[in-house]
């Protein structure tokens, strides 16, 4: 049973004439990981806050067609409530920091305080959250002295913490280096594996390549391809519709027409790249 | 870099490890002893009876006495002159000012008043010297008071501070491309003008932003909280405060049947 359902949503922000999404229908299963990319105003950020309940609740509007999460539906439902299902980690971190804790530990435990959880399985959870996020060592620091990298791990474990079914990100990795980026896509891969759902917008499509299970293109509000990542990131739609791709993508395109790439399928990695490369560098040789 | 707007100055103490409720009655009580209290010199008996050992026994009697002198005392000290030379009082000269003259009372009535309000803001600083912000609130949060009335608090101790970094950084942004900040009056005001857009359009989307961001985290949510920190609240806390409470109704009954 698919734990996202979303039929024919369509939402326009209030005082705006365009509609960020039109007509979207989308079925999440459990335990998928799930990455939206699509250029700047396709409507990525509205679509996570549409599952993550903050459309309609947070930013009113009008709202047609149904948001469901595990059986709920979003309109019938309060946003601290749909919280504690959805978490939604967003793109800048200092924003996400809460102000109201003078520790790492503390801002951790915010959301554990504010729902209610135990005293002791509190420190439990936000101890075994900065294990798993490798943020064990900030605990004491100030949330605002760190890195904006560091914030950003912060951001995303003070939701990992809560436990939610369905975790949206929209964009957790973009004050990141190559090796932090790694390590939270390793992180948010795990975190599916243990049967969390995830969906994460994302521009970094090597990386989207390497560990999602599926990826839906947005393009102007509705959803322009939905597939499996080398088909999807590979797709000559998207190139053509103004989204970024894989610099390897593009190289074996160029190559495929230069009649010198011999593959079945275009590259998303460099790793694949490389493979494809190298076949057809031991075809000649032979 | 990153600077607190908040008097907490870390040590051990015993007035540290008191509980934040009983700081907090403790520095209502001497406000309203020295207000209420029948005699002239009960504030300066307060000060200097019971918060200067007050400032010693939280270690803190350094940092109290250069926020005192750095402060208070150039206030106090005006506020002293200007009452004593303007509040009516018909008694023996002292001496004469400008014209105006300083009497007995007038002096005398002026003494209380500032010592009143030095007592005031003394008990009020030992509180906030001695006692986290954090900790204050929680503890007020977990007797009672509104959630949402704490964090407004200690996120404005936090987030102000960022926000002058913020409008630091937009100024010197500014004056690399030109912006004139140190020429005529009339020049620099009309600079301010383009300071002022991004400062106040940048927080208005970050309070947004800050405002889903700790929505996510369940920040309306209908359970009754819970809370990581315990703040030890002893049967000697509950002692002062009873004793506290004593103390005050003692003086207002004084107050009433002045003897």
């Amino acid at each position: 049973m698919a734990i996202v359902n979303l039929q024919n949503v369509t939402y326009k922000y209030p005082l705006t004439d365009v509609s960020a999404l039109q007509n979207i229908s989308l079925k999440v299963e459990e335990g998928e990981f799930v990455a939206v990319i699509g250029p700047n105003g396709a409507g990525k950020s509205t679509l996570c806050y549409a599952i993550a309940g903050f459309v309609p609740h947070f930013f009113k509007g009008e709202l047609t067609g149904t948001v469901e999460v595990a059986g709920n539906e979003s309109i019938n439902s309060t946003l601290s409530e749909w919280v504690l299902n959805v978490g939604l980690a967003f793109q800048n971190p200092f924003n996400q920091i809460s102000g109201a804790k003078y520790t790492v530990f503390e801002e951790l435990a915010f959301g554990l305080e504010n729902i209610g959880i135990p005293r002791a399985e509190m420190k439990r959870r936000v101890e075994d959250a900065m294990k798993l996020t490798g943020i064990s060592d900030l605990a004491d620091r100030s949330p605002y002295s760190l890195s904006g990298g560091q914030q950003q791990r912060v951001a995303l474990t003070s939701i990992l913490v809560m436990q939610p079914k369905v975790l949206v990100l929209d964009e957790p990795t973009s004050q990141m280096d190559p090796i932090g980026t790694r390590e939270v896509f390793g992180v948010i891969r795990s975190m599916a594996e243990r049967g969390m759902t995830v969906i994460l917008v994302e521009h970094k499509v090597e990386w989207i390549a390497q560990f999602a299970d599926r990826v839906i293109a947005l393009k102007d509000g509705g959803i322009l391809l939905d597939g499996a990542p080398s088909e999807v990131l590979t797709s000559p739609l998207l190139p053509a519709h103004g989204f970024a791709t894989s610099r390897y993508t593009s190289v074996a395109r160029k190559a495929r027409e230069m009649g010198v790439w011999n593959g079945e399928n275009l590259p998303v990695t460099l790793d694949e790249a490389v493979e494809g490369f190298s076949q057809r560098v031991k075809g000649i040789k032979s | 870099m990153h600077e607190r707007l908040s008097f907490f100055v870390r040590r051990d103490s015993p007035i540290h490890r008191l509980n934040p409720m009983t700081k907090v009655v403790m520095a209502l009580s001497l406000v309203l002893i020295a207000f209420l209290s029948p005699w002239y010199w009960t504030p300066l008996a307060l000060f200097l009876l019971v918060i200067i050992p007050l400032t010693l026994l939280a270690k803190v009697a350094r940092e109290y006495w250069s926020f005192i002198f750095k402060v208070i005392l150039p206030t106090v000290a005006i506020l002293f002159l200007m009452q004593a030379l303007f509040l009516p009082g018909e008694s023996k000269i002292v001496f004469k000012l400008f014209g105006l003259e300083v009497t007995e009372l007038s002096a005398q009535l002026a003494f209380r008043n500032v010592t009143r309000i030095i007592v005031m803001i003394s008990s009020f600083t030992v509180l906030l010297l001695s006692t986290h912000p954090s900790e204050l609130m929680s503890d007020l949060t977990q007797r009672g008071l509104p959630g949402q009335f704490a964090y407004v608090v200690i996120s404005s101790l936090q987030i102000i501070p960022q926000m002058q970094a913020k409008a630091q950084t937009i100024i010197s942004a500014q004056r690399s491309r030109g912006l004139d900040t140190q020429s005529s009056f009339f020049r620099r005001v009309s600079g301010i003008l383009p300071l002022v857009g991004p400062l106040v359009f940048g927080s208005l989307v970050e309070v947004e932003e800050r405002a889903i961001a700790i929505e996510a985290r369940g920040f309306t949510s209908r359970h009754p909280k819970t809370f990581l920190h315990q703040i030890p609240d002893t049967s000697t806390d509950k002692l002062i405060r009873w004793i506290l409470a004593a103390l005050v109704l003692i003086t207002i009954l004084l107050r009433l049947w002045p003897s």
